[in-house]
């Protein structure tokens, strides 16, 4: 009677732990393999037809559009290494030197600019950094220019503020979270024995975070490289990432191009996500979950 | 550990500098809904664009439903990622599982919201608030997911296993033990998941059906139209109002 | 006005005759009383019919309206309330890109759920081969022999036509109409009149394009045959060949460092004006409208090579599963559009040319159009009759070649 009990209470669990991947599988995985499938179909006329060609694929790999695809691994590569070089500190500086209500505080702080809508925020920052704008005027006044500086605005460097300015704040709580589990016996452990706060910071709390850095990199980057208003609000003539190039497609109703461009955007990040599985042990990432045997 | 006074003065100034600079896009929209500055230049100091909320019904069929949404998806995206990072721990087979959660992150938006709306008309099934919720969802689920995850993963699980030797049974253990220690995980997905459907408007505007979001309405309107103060207004009504929320809270959290 | 069709004693008929069933079914038993129901049934059934007929909708019906910004009067749809006996817009608002609007017809809400689009028009040709808009008959919409402009200017036969029709069959009601050029700050730059203008060296780094190649293409092409530097045959229908030398030129001016930046909405463009960000623009004229309340001195040329034309166009959405009752409901949204109030509130929200009843709606109403507005509509009115006589090219929204011209933009702008 127990042991009939006990696999109902094991099914039921497993049923119940199984509702978002046959959530994501459904609505999700399911729309994906079919886009996917669409990337190989021919177009007819306004159509889609179904049948194995590899021309989307060969019109995208074999354009300028690939260069899109290039600039946007590498800006968003630029703004997670920004991202992060900034979001470590703040979420150190946050658990270890201030008082946990103050940090809850300024958490929040970092969390209310989402309120402001996306596209107002972005198109804020053409007006601050134009050339008759506030940033340019103030700069003008201290004396460090004598004319406005062109640079500030439809440039790689407004691109890169307004990517880092949108996905810095969501890296900092993830490692937040993990710098605040951290068991501070093992740091005090490891000043008994000896260590520099350096060390102890690179041997002890730094790999006991990868998993907050983990998720800080994967919002970062994928944020970054989803942006489809930072580029055509702050962008110089043209600028676009894959966002763009793929509704740009789709203003011709070319399914065919947006689901290879689209398959494509997907595989890379797969292969991200691959390299990172493959050079981080999932130990170092999950901790102590994986003493998990039950 | 040694705590320069200077040294925390001045660590505090840079915080202070990067919390000034994601502030600082914040106070064109807000001088703009006061008629006073910002992109287009005001004639003078006036509510009156605060006051012209209630006027437009399109705006505020658009208030309700994103915020329909939003709580929608404040809800159902931590508790699905809470049984995700659960999943992840202890199903057989930890990176298939963390892969599928974190696929709507990989996917551009205009595809995910395309291919969702296609997969829809197949089923022969009608948008409205329930696919902008679904879509908030799909988008949230990988955010909330990974900070559970990462909140969980400095629970040790000797403490359920000290639990279940005490005689508790599953549920109990995670409820009484586990959940207090990952609840500012729980509560930050909850937090993140709101926020990720107030901002989301690319994959929403191809679900929308016959609702309007706030996003998707602004997105429109500025295409075609230019904004209008009053949306400026709206936004600092609502960061006004979190801020007061927030230190209600905040104080309520003193005095306990 | 639903409710005024039908007489006041037409109810009381009708439950007489519904009492007259009861009556027959309490006889049931019979067949001399089943046939008498049958035929009590058919008479009430009938007179349900007419009833029904006669007072047109019984239930307030919504139209779904999908709309890019500018047919929004303001949320205010009173008077088609009132007109329609109680019916409501449910105005959804959507992005203006092809992509967005097609796809949202292709799968979004679909057909299902929109009733009227009001976009850009000129896009016939996709929407009407992906089975997503059906014809109007111009019959069930008076107001439609009243709009003299689309007499004048949207004639078969006529590019102008291309706007609102495809394969001889009107598809779309024109709401508004313009045409487009150029705009320039004229105490930085002097008095221009080419769009040239927008690749003059003088102004390097100091001009913005659309990043639309229906428009800013169209454009370069106008200006590149009549300044004789390329070999193009029709400006408004590009061979890929010719599209690829418009590109050729453009990328090499962008490579000069020409344009300060390409952009992509009304607030943006608006920005650049008054911000003085840029000096010579590629825009729409209600922007300069913007500029110049904002006390910013913006000027929109007139090009000698001509004005882009384009017309906005309401779509009745393809549903064969409507209700005839929304279906009127629908054509009674389209009339109102084309009437005298909406166009007057559409021409001072918008800046746009919209029907020739607009401005002496508005000087004959001074009680809703204060005089300096009905002045304002009446000035914008006259502006934009003057380019249509001044003469242009009409946009071509989606030329033959459109793929090419995709792909060559891309190239354009990835350069």
């Amino acid at each position: 009677m127990s042991r009939a009990h006990e696999r109902v209470a094991v099914w039921t669990r497993h049923g119940l732990l199984a509702l978002p991947i046959a959530f994501v599988a459904v609505f999700l995985v399911a729309p994906l393999l079919f886009s996917i499938a669409i990337g190989f179909w021919q177009r007819v006329g306004f159509r889609v037809q179904p049948a194995f060609r590899l021309d989307a694929y060969a019109e995208f790999f074999g354009s300028v559009r690939l260069l899109v695809l290039e600039r946007g691994l590498i800006v968003a590569a630029e703004a997670t290494a920004i991202g992060l070089l900034l979001a470590y500190p703040v979420a150190y500086f946050l658990v270890f030197r201030v008082t946990r209500s103050a940090a809850r505080v300024v958490l929040a702080l970092f969390t209310l600019p989402f309120l402001v809508n996306y596209i107002i925020r972005t198109f804020s920052w053409s007006w601050l950094l134009s050339r008759t704008g506030p940033v340019n005027k103030a700069l003008a006044t201290t004396g460090l220019t004598h004319a406005p500086v062109d640079w500030l605005l439809y440039s790689d460097f407004a691109v890169l503020l307004g990517l880092v300015t949108s996905t810095m704040p969501f890296m900092i709580f993830p490692i937040y979270l993990a710098l605040m589990g951290l068991d501070r016996r093992l740091l005090e452990a490891s000043w008994t024995l000896g260590a520099s706060p350096a060390r102890s910071f690179l041997r002890v709390t730094l790999p006991l975070s990868l998993s907050g850095v983990f998720a800080a990199l994967v919002f970062g980057f994928t944020g970054a490289f989803g942006d489809s208003a930072v580029p055509i609000i702050l962008g110089g003539p043209g600028y676009q990432l894959m966002g763009n190039a793929i509704t740009s497609t789709l203003d011709v109703l070319n399914y065919p191009l947006s689901a290879a461009m689209s398959s494509v955007v997907v595989a890379v990040m797969l292969l991200l996500l691959l390299c990172w599985y493959l050079a981080f042990d999932l130990q170092s990432f999950l901790g102590k979950m994986l003493r998990w045997r039950f | 550990m040694t705590r320069n006074p200077l040294a925390q003065a001045l660590l505090w100034f840079v915080l202070a500098l990067i919390l000034a600079v994601l502030y600082l896009p914040l106070l064109p929209p807000f001088l703009a809904s006061v008629g006073v500055g910002g992109p287009e230049g005001g004639d003078g100091f006036t509510w009156r664009w605060y006051a012209s909320l209630g006027d437009n019904p399109l705006l505020a069929g658009a208030i309700a439903s994103s915020l329909a949404a939003a709580l929608i998806t404040a809800v159902a995206a931590p508790f699905l990622g809470l049984l995700a990072a659960m999943a992840v721990r202890e199903l057989k087979a930890p990176r298939v599982i963390l892969l599928l959660v974190l696929l709507p992150l990989f996917i551009p938006g205009v595809s995910l919201g395309l291919a969702i709306a296609l997969f829809l008309r197949e089923l022969d099934l009608a948008p409205a608030l329930w696919s902008i919720a679904l879509v908030h969802i799909l988008w949230a689920l990988p955010f909330a997911t990974l900070i559970i995850l990462t909140a969980m993963a400095s629970f040790d699980p000797v403490y359920l296993e000290a639990a279940y030797l005490s005689g508790a049974g599953r549920f109990r253990a995670f409820r009484e033990i586990e959940l207090p220690l990952i609840r500012p995980g729980i509560l930050g997905a909850a937090s993140f998941s709101m926020i990720l459907s107030f901002n989301e408007t690319i994959r929403t505007s191809l679900v929308q059906g016959p609702l309007n979001t706030v996003q998707t309405y602004i997105w429109s309107t500025y295409l075609q139209v230019g904004l209008s103060p009053a949306l400026y207004a709206l936004m600092s009504l609502l960061v006004l109002l979190t801020v007061l929320l927030l230190a209600l809270s905040l104080a309520a959290g003193r005095r306990s | 006005m639903a409710v005024c069709l039908q007489p006041a004693g037409y109810r009381d008929t009708l439950s007489a005759e519904g009492q007259q069933t009861l009556e027959e079914r309490a006889m049931a038993g019979s067949s001399i009383g089943r046939r008498k129901i049958v035929q009590a049934a058919l008479y009430g059934g009938t007179g349900l019919a007419l009833s029904g007929a006669l007072s047109g909708a019984w239930a307030a019906e919504q139209v779904s309206f999908a709309d890019i910004g500018v047919g929004d009067p303001g949320g205010d749809w009173s008077r088609y309330t009132k007109a329609t006996g109680g019916d409501t817009v449910n105005l959804v608002s959507i992005g203006n890109a092809p992509s967005a609007i097609l796809n949202v017809l292709i799968a979004g809400g679909g057909t299902k759920t929109y009733d009227l689009i009001n976009i850009v028009g000129g896009m016939q040709k996709p929407l009407v081969e992906n089975g997503l808009i059906e014809p109007i008959d111009t019959a069930r919409l008076p107001n439609w022999a009243k709009d003299s402009y689309i007499a004048q200017y949207l004639k078969p036969g006529t590019p102008g036509f291309d706007f609102i029709g495809y394969d001889g069959k009107i598809y779309g009601v024109p709401t508004v109409l313009q045409g487009d050029s150029f705009a320039y700050l004229p105490e930085a730059t002097g008095p221009l009149d080419s769009y040239g203008a927008l690749f003059d060296a003088k102004w390097k780094g100091y001009v913005a394009l659309e990043d639309n190649y229906t428009t800013a293409g169209q454009k370069t092409a106008l200006y590149l045959k009549a300044s004789k530097q390329a070999s193009i045959g029709d400006p408004a229908n590009l061979t890929p060949a010719e599209m690829k030398t418009v590109v050729d030129f453009l990328i090499a001016k962008k490579k000069e460092g020409q344009f300060r930046t390409i952009w992509s909405s009304f607030e943006q463009a608006v920005n650049l004006i008054v911000s003085k960000e840029v000096k010579v623009i590629d825009c729409w004229e209600p922007m300069v409208f913007v500029a110049k309340s904002k006390g910013v001195d913006a000027v929109y040329a007139a090009p000698k090579e001509g004005y882009l034309l384009w017309a906005m166009a309401a779509y009745l959405v393809k549903n064969p599963g409507r209700s005839p009752a929304r279906t009127k409901a629908a054509y009674a949204l389209l009339d109102f559009m084309l009437g005298g109030w909406y166009g007057a509130t559409i021409t001072d929200l918008r800046g746009y040319m919209t029907n020739p009843e607009a401005p002496a709606y508005a000087r004959q109403h001074p009680g809703e159009f204060p005089a300096a507005k009905a002045e304002r509509i009446a000035a914008i009115d006259a502006g934009v009759k003057k380019k249509f006589q001044q003469g242009g090219t009409w946009q071509q929204r989606w030329p033959t070649a459109v793929d090419a011209y995709e792909a060559e933009w891309a190239r354009f702008k990835a350069a």
